[in-house]
């Protein structure tokens, strides 16, 4: 992959024949029809809702009223007004978000590089089997997902409660007191979805060439100085992909919690999707509940770009 | 190359056309389940006085257990006349009230007649979405035909709104053997408070990780906690405020943090569904919840009661619920509403079958039959308690106060916040959501 890029550059460098850059040219039609379908199929269903979202919030758009009368900014500034129950419950749900984020995020990308680490030491078909192993949960509806979990840790008649109990010690609240209601939708959350990151991170470890690996050996390096100086640095873009997607996953945390917890213990794990939801379709407020969406949006768009920046810059620094 | 180009092409073009009537032929179905509505609509309107039959689409939310029995009043309705034919559709529940919403707010493709829960009248009816019914009741159908508390249910500010087709009040349920097995009687439930301790003090035996009563700490508090507020002579909502801090309000919330912190008859830290699961498990004696868990507890084989509930309060017996009304679009045409009536009447004699499902109907015709008395074990205890219910306040929104008050009696009934503190907190955020 390396290589063909480089070709490519100096092919630019060089100049390119005319023939090539008419055959470039039609290319570039065919490829245009392969994403076509995508996106129509992303016009229709990502971007015209985006738009008409945020024309919504523009709004006082009640769901059972008739007329919906353009207010500007109004939905907006109400969510910045403080101490308005729209904003406590904006910035209220978006903390727990955050927290959420913070605390799922560096789980899922640590795991599953681990993961993905351990399988590809494995011989082949054993590696095969573990793979689909962990990928099934992937597949697996986050109803169902909290169904099972609710059983686990039951505070009172849970499979893990039971265990503990059984080995002495005394029954964990995992849903009903905080730390704990966290370590577990975070613990649900990484046994559900490390799947897609593994399958990611074992692809971008298989295109590590490996004769680099076979030179640090000849040169004495030991497995930790080849992960770090030749494996971190050839995933990193991948590694960039994993995070940003994980980041914009963990942000849009709803199922877990709503089903798990029901944003209890108090309040506590009251997520800002819950908020949006409840707006939406409990008051009908469509007005306001698009407008705390948008802002979602950007504040998760600034978060990747952010991530992005410090990406590149440490990978500028670094080289 | 150039020729595997055009083939690609060509093929590419082929897929897109198909994508397009794909997409086309979606947005068509999605218009069908209310073409049938339009047609009638069109129809009806035109010739109404025509002997040709005439569509009612009718709409409820029944996506669980409970649909088929509906299901079949609406055939045997269909079957016993020519005149009318009953559509009927029903939508999941989950998603009943968006997709109810987004109808009246599309303004097509709505239905004739609809189910609606008791508590969604107000802002239905606020929003003049409702036809108000006390003009068009009178001949066939009147509201004497039902229970009266079923009337006010469906009620807002005088005027009748729709006609209750059940009222789901909270019911106790307890555990036949766990009696036996503590030397209780096991057809005999506890009846006030002082039974209601003595009994699941005698039912706990904290080693075997068993309890009397297993005090939920979220849903269902939003029937338990009214419901023990009415027995306590108080109200959550008085004068146009809400009222967490009355003192009947609080006692209501003391009286279960007392069941699991002094009389120790429930285990601290439930969980959602927590007391469901040690009750199904034979390990929770005592249990609150709606009627429609009836089948659960059937499928799992327990050997339980079921009875009105007792009085836990310190005033009086009352119970909070919710109900089933059937609902007229007002922008349905008057054409349709001798047919509507006369499939309301149809139901309204017809609804054994929607007692099988372990509710008690509202018309009288049914729950005061001989039939109704053994149709099983729950209806008639369900319509034992239609007396005293109590149904949510109208008021716009209510849901926005409710929110914050179980937040609050969940961080409390945790022990992790104080009794009167958590409902002072609950309070404040209430009446803030609804004064703006």
């Amino acid at each position: 992959m390396t290589n063909q890029t480089s070709n490519k550059q100096l092919m630019k460098q060089v100049g390119l024949s005319k023939s090539i850059v008419r055959s470039n040219r039609r290319s570039k039609a065919t490829s245009f029809l392969f994403v076509l379908p995508y996106l129509l199929l992303f016009g229709s269903f990502l971007f015209f809702p985006l738009i008409y979202g945020i024309y919504i919030s523009f709004h006082d758009y009640n769901l059972l009223s008739k007329d919906h009368v353009f207010i500007g900014f109004e939905n907006y500034i109400r969510i910045f007004t403080p101490d308005t129950a729209l904003s406590s419950l904006f910035f209220e749900g978006l903390l727990k978000t955050f927290q959420f984020v913070i605390f799922s995020v560096p789980l899922l990308v640590i795991v599953g590089l681990g993961l993905a680490l351990l399988l590809n030491s494995l011989p082949g078909k054993i590696r095969t089997f573990f793979r689909t192993v962990y990928f099934i949960p992937y597949a697996i509806s986050v109803s169902v997902i909290s169904i099972i979990f609710l059983w686990i840790l039951d505070t009172n008649s849970g499979l893990l409660n039971n265990y503990l109990m059984q080995l002495g010690f005394d029954p964990v609240p995992w849903l009903t007191k905080q730390p704990f209601a966290w370590i577990s939708l975070v613990l649900a959350t990484v046994w559900w979805t490390i799947g897609f990151n593994m399958i990611i991170f074992i692809n971008a470890l298989n295109e590590v060439p490996e004769d680099m690996y076979e030179a640090a050996s000849i040169d004495g390096a030991s497995a930790w100085q080849k992960f770090y100086r030749i494996t971190l640095p050839s995933i990193r873009p991948i590694m960039l992909f994993v995070v940003i997607t994980s980041t914009i996953a963990s942000f849009n945390v709803y199922g877990q919690p709503y089903l798990m917890t029901r944003g209890g213990p108090g309040d506590s794990t009251e997520v800002l999707l819950m908020g949006i939801v409840q707006q939406a379709f409990e008051q009908r407020e469509l007005g306001s509940a698009s407008a705390m969406a948008i802002l979602m949006a950007l504040i998760m768009i600034i978060v990747s770009v952010i991530q992005f920046k410090v990406s590149n810059a440490t990978n500028k620094g670094g080289a | 190359m150039v020729r595997n180009k055009k083939w690609l092409i060509s093929l590419l073009s082929v897929f897109l056309i198909l994508v397009l009537a794909a997409c086309s032929g979606n947005s068509g179905a999605s218009g069908d389940d209310g073409e049938d509505t339009n047609g009638s609509d069109s129809s009806n309107s035109s010739d109404s006085g025509s002997t040709e039959t005439q569509e009612i689409s009718f709409w409820a939310p029944f996506s669980g257990a409970d649909g088929p029995f509906m299901k079949k009043i609406v055939d045997d309705y269909n079957a016993s006349q020519d005149d009318y034919q009953v559509d009927f559709q029903i939508v999941p529940q989950t998603d009943y009230y968006k997709t109810v919403d987004l109808s009246f707010n599309g303004g097509d493709n709505t239905p004739d007649v609809l189910i609606m829960h008791g508590d969604q009248i107000f802002t239905y009816s606020e929003k003049d979405i409702l036809k108000p019914l006390d003009d068009i009741l009178g001949g066939d159908v009147t509201a004497a035909q039902y229970h009266e508390r079923g009337i006010e249910g469906a009620t807002v500010n005088g005027e009748i709104y729709g006609l209750p087709l059940d009222i789901h009040p909270l019911m106790f349920y307890w555990n036949k053997d766990m009696f036996e097995a503590a030397g209780l009687d096991p057809e005999q439930p506890p009846t006030n408070r002082e039974e209601f301790i003595e009994y699941a003090q005698k039912l706990t035996n904290a080693d075997k990780n068993e309890y009397g009563y297993v005090v939920p700490t979220l849903w269902p508090q939003q029937f338990i906690f009214p419901t023990l507020v009415a027995q306590n002579g108080g109200e959550l909502y008085t004068d146009g405020e809400v009222n967490f801090t009355a003192p009947e309000v609080v006692e209501a919330l003391q009286f279960q943090r007392d069941l699991i912190a002094e009389y120790e008859v429930s285990p601290a830290d439930v969980q959602q569904d927590g007391e469901v699961t040690l009750f199904l498990q034979g390990r929770n004696a005592m249990h609150l919840n709606g009627p429609w868990m009836l089948q659960q507890w059937v499928d799992a084989g327990m050997n339980f009661g079921v009875a009105p509930v007792p009085q836990l309060g310190t005033e009086q017996e009352a119970v909070f619920a919710n109900s089933h009304n059937f609902v007229i679009p007002e922008s349905v045409d008057d054409a349709k509403i001798d047919g509507i009536l006369n499939f309301l009447r149809y139901v309204g004699d017809n609804t054994l079958a929607w007692a099988e499902s372990g509710q008690a109907p509202a018309a009288k015709a049914t729950y005061e039959s001989d039939a109704f008395q053994e149709v099983n074990i729950q209806s008639p205890q369900v319509a034992k308690q239609f007396d005293d219910v109590v149904f949510s306040p109208d008021v716009e929104n209510w849901g926005l106060a409710v929110d914050p008050l179980m937040e609050e009696i969940n961080a409390a009934l945790l022990g992790q916040s104080g009794v009167e503190e958590a409902l002072q907190e609950a309070q404040d955020k209430a009446s803030q959501s609804l004064e703006e």
